[in-house]
C-alpha cells in the first residue's frame, strides 16, 4: 500500500459512518427547519461535528469558531461546487441554501476559536522551526509569512492556530498528494509537497497549542 | 504619504527614459514594460508581500544563511527585471518559481511589491564574510564593478544594476559563480565579460567586501 492509499483507508473508516449521521442530518434540514437562521442551522446540524459555537472537540473534525468570514464562504462553496471534497461535507452542504452561506461565515467567524494543546511535546520544537523558518534545504516557507504570527491568518489565508492537530495533519497530506486542490495560487500544493511526513506531523502539534487559551 | 507615492512615481518613471537606447539583456518588453509602465501601490504591495515573507522574511532581510537575499532596498527596476526574468525562465529558480509564477502574481501586483520593497530599511546585519578577503576584493572591486555597481555598491536603478552593498555574503558569491559559469543566463554581458577571469578564490574575497559595505543611504 502507497502512502496515498494508507491516508485514504484511514480517512474512510470514521468517515463512512459520519456519512450515514450526515444524510440523517440532511434530510432533517430539508425540512421546514431551512427557513431557520444561521444560529438555528449551526445548533441542529453544524453541532454534531462542530459543536455549536464551532470549536469541535473531535481531533479529525476541523474547528471552524473564529476562521475568516470570507475563508469559511469560500469552504461552503468550493464544498457545494465539488471543488473541494468531502465525502462528509457533501450532503451538508447538498442540504444547505445558497442564501445560507453568508450568516453560517458571518455567526461561526465572530466565534472565538478555543486554543488546544500539542499532544506531542517533543515534536513541537521541530513545529516551531517550520512554523518561523521554514526549511531552506528543501525550500519550505515559513507558515509566518502567509498564516501570521500565532497562525491568526488574514485576508485570503485562513487562521490555523488552534486547530486540531489531525485534522492540520490530514489537510498537509490532502494538499500534497492534490487531493485537496481548491488553494488559491497552488500555495498549499506547492509547500505541503515539499514537508516531510516528519515535518507535517511536528508542525501540525505546534499549530494546534497556538491561539488564545 | 502621498510624497512617498510621488517619490516611488519619479523613481519609477526613471527607467523609460532610457528605453530608446535600452541593449538587449534588459529589453523592455512584456509583462517587465507592464510593470515597469505602471504606478506601483505599497499599500497594496504590503499585502501582496506576504506570499514571500515566508522565505525572505517580513522586513525582506532575507536570511544570513544567504540562502534568500535580502531585498529591502533594493531599486524597484532591478526588482522588477529579476522577478519578470525568473517567470521568463530566463534566471532559475525552482525554490521560489511556484509562488511568483503568473498564476499567482499580476504585473501589476509585480510593481506594488517591488514600490513597497523598495521602500523598506535595510538592516546592516547581514551574513557577513570571513573579513580576511575585504582588502583584496576591494581592490578587484574598484577596479571591476564600480563603474556599474557605484563606488559604495549602491547599484543604479535607472540601469538594472542591483545594489550589491550589505547583501548576504553567502548569497553573493553564490551569484557571482552562477554569472561566471553561465548559470545566470539573465545577466549583462559586460558583467560576465568583467567576472570571467576570476578564480573562486577572487569572487570570495569579492563577496566578502561587498557584504561589509554599509547599507547605502537614500
Ligand atoms: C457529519 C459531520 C459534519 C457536519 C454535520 C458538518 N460538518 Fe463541516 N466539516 C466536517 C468535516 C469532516 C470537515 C473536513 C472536510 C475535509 O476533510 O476536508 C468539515 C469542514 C468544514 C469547513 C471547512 C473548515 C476548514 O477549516 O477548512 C467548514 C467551513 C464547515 N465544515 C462548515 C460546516 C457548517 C457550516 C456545517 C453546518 C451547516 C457543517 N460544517 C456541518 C464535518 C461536518
Ligand atoms: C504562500 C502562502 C502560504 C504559505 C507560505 C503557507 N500557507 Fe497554508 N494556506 C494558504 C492558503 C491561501 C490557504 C487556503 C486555501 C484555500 O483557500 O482553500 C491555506 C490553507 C492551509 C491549511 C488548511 C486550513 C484549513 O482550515 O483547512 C493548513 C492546515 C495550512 N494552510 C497549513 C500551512 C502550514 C503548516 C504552512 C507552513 C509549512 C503553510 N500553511 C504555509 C497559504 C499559505
Ligand atoms: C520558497 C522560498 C521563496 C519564496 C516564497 C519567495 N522567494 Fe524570492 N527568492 C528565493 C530564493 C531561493 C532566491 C535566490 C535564488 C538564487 O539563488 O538565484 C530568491 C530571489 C529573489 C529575488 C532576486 C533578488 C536579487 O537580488 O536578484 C527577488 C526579486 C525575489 N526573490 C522576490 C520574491 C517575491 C516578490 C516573492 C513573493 C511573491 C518571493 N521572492 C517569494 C526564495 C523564495
Ligand atoms: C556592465 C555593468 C556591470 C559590471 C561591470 C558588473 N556588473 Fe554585476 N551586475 C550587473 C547587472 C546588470 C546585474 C543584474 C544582472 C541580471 O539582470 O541578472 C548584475 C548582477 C550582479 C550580482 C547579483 C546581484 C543580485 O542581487 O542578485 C552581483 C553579486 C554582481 N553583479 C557583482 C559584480 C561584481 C563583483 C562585478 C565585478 C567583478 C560586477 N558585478 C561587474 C552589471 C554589472
Amino acid at each position: 500500500m502507497n502512502k496515498v492509499d494508507r491516508d485514504r483507508s484511514h480517512k474512510a473508516g470514521p468517515g463512512r459512518a459520519v456519512v450515514v449521521i450526515a444524510a440523517v442530518l440532511a434530510a432533517m434540514l430539508a425540512g421546514p427547519a431551512a427557513a431557520e437562521d444561521a444560529k438555528t442551522i449551526a445548533a441542529t446540524v453544524c453541532v454534531a461535528c462542530h459543536a455549536g459555537d464551532g470549536n469541535s472537540v473531535i481531533p479529525m473534525f476541523p474547528k471552524i469558531a473564529g476562521l475568516q468570514e470570507e475563508y469559511i464562504v469560500k469552504q461552503l462553496k468550493d464544498f457545494m461546487s465539488g471543488r473541494r471534497k468531502s465525502d462528509i461535507m457533501a450532503p451538508v452542504v447538498a442540504a444547505l441554501k445558497a442564501e445560507d452561506v453568508a450568516p453560517l461565515a458571518t455567526y461561526f467567524s465572530s466565534q472565538k476559536m478555543k486554543a488546544g494543546e500539542a499532544e506531542d511535546k517533543k515534536a513541537v520544537a521541530l513545529g516551531k522551526l517550520i512554523f518561523h523558518d521554514g526549511n531552506e534545504e528543501t525550500g519550505v516557507p515559513a507558515c509566518v509569512g502567509c498564516h501570521q504570527p500565532e497562525g491568526v491568518g488574514h485576508v485570503i489565508y485562513p487562521r490555523i492556530g488552534g486547530q486540531h492537530a489531525t485534522y492540520v495533519a490530514q489537510q498537509l497530506k490532502n494538499f500534497a498528494a492534490g487531493e485537496r486542490n481548491n488553494d488559491v495560487s497552488r500555495y498549499m500544493r506547492v509547500t505541503a509537497k515539499r514537508l516531510s511526513e516528519e515535518e507535517i506531523n511536528a508542525v501540525a502539534q505546534y499549530i494546534a497549542g497556538l491561539g488564545a487559551k | 504619504m502621498n510624497k512617498f507615492l510621488t517619490t516611488m512615481m519619479v523613481v519609477l518613471s526613471l527607467p523609460l527614459a532610457a528605453v530608446a537606447q535600452t541593449p538587449a539583456w534588459n529589453e523592455l518588453k512584456g509583462e517587465l514594460k507592464a510593470a515597469l509602465e505602471s504606478k506601483g501601490d505599497p499599500v497594496r504591495g504590503e499585502k501582496a508581500f506576504d506570499s514571500c515573507v515566508g522565505c525572505h522574511r517580513k522586513d525582506a532581510s532575507g536570511r544570513t544563511s544567504g540562502a534568500y537575499p535580502r531585498l529591502s532596498g533594493q531599486h524597484a527596476t532591478v526588482l522588477i527585471k529579476q522577478i519578470a526574468d525568473i517567470r521568463a525562465g530566463r534566471r532559475s529558480n525552482p525554490k521560489m518559481e511556484p509562488y511568483l509564477d503568473d498564476h499567482a502574481l499580476t504585473a501589476f501586483e509585480i510593481a506594488d511589491l517591488a514600490i513597497y520593497v523598495q521602500g523598506l530599511p535595510i538592516s546592516s546585519e547581514n551574513g557577513k564574510g570571513p573579513g580576511t578577503g575585504v582588502a583584496a576584493g576591494r581592490q578587484i572591486y574598484d577596479r571591476d564593478c564600480a563603474s556599474c555597481h557605484g563606488g559604495k555598491g549602491e547599484g543604479n536603478a535607472e540601469k538594472f544594476y542591483p545594489m550589491v552593498a550589505a547583501q548576504h555574503y553567502n548569497y553573493l558569491l553564490r551569484e557571482l559563480k552562477f554569472i561566471r559559469d553561465g548559470d545566470r543566463r539573465n545577466a549583462n554581458p559586460d558583467m560576465v565579460k568583467a567576472i570571467k577571469p576570476y578564480s573562486t578564490a577572487d569572487l570570495e574575497a569579492l563577496a566578502d567586501y561587498m557584504a561589509q559595505l554599509a547599507p547605502p543611504k537614500k
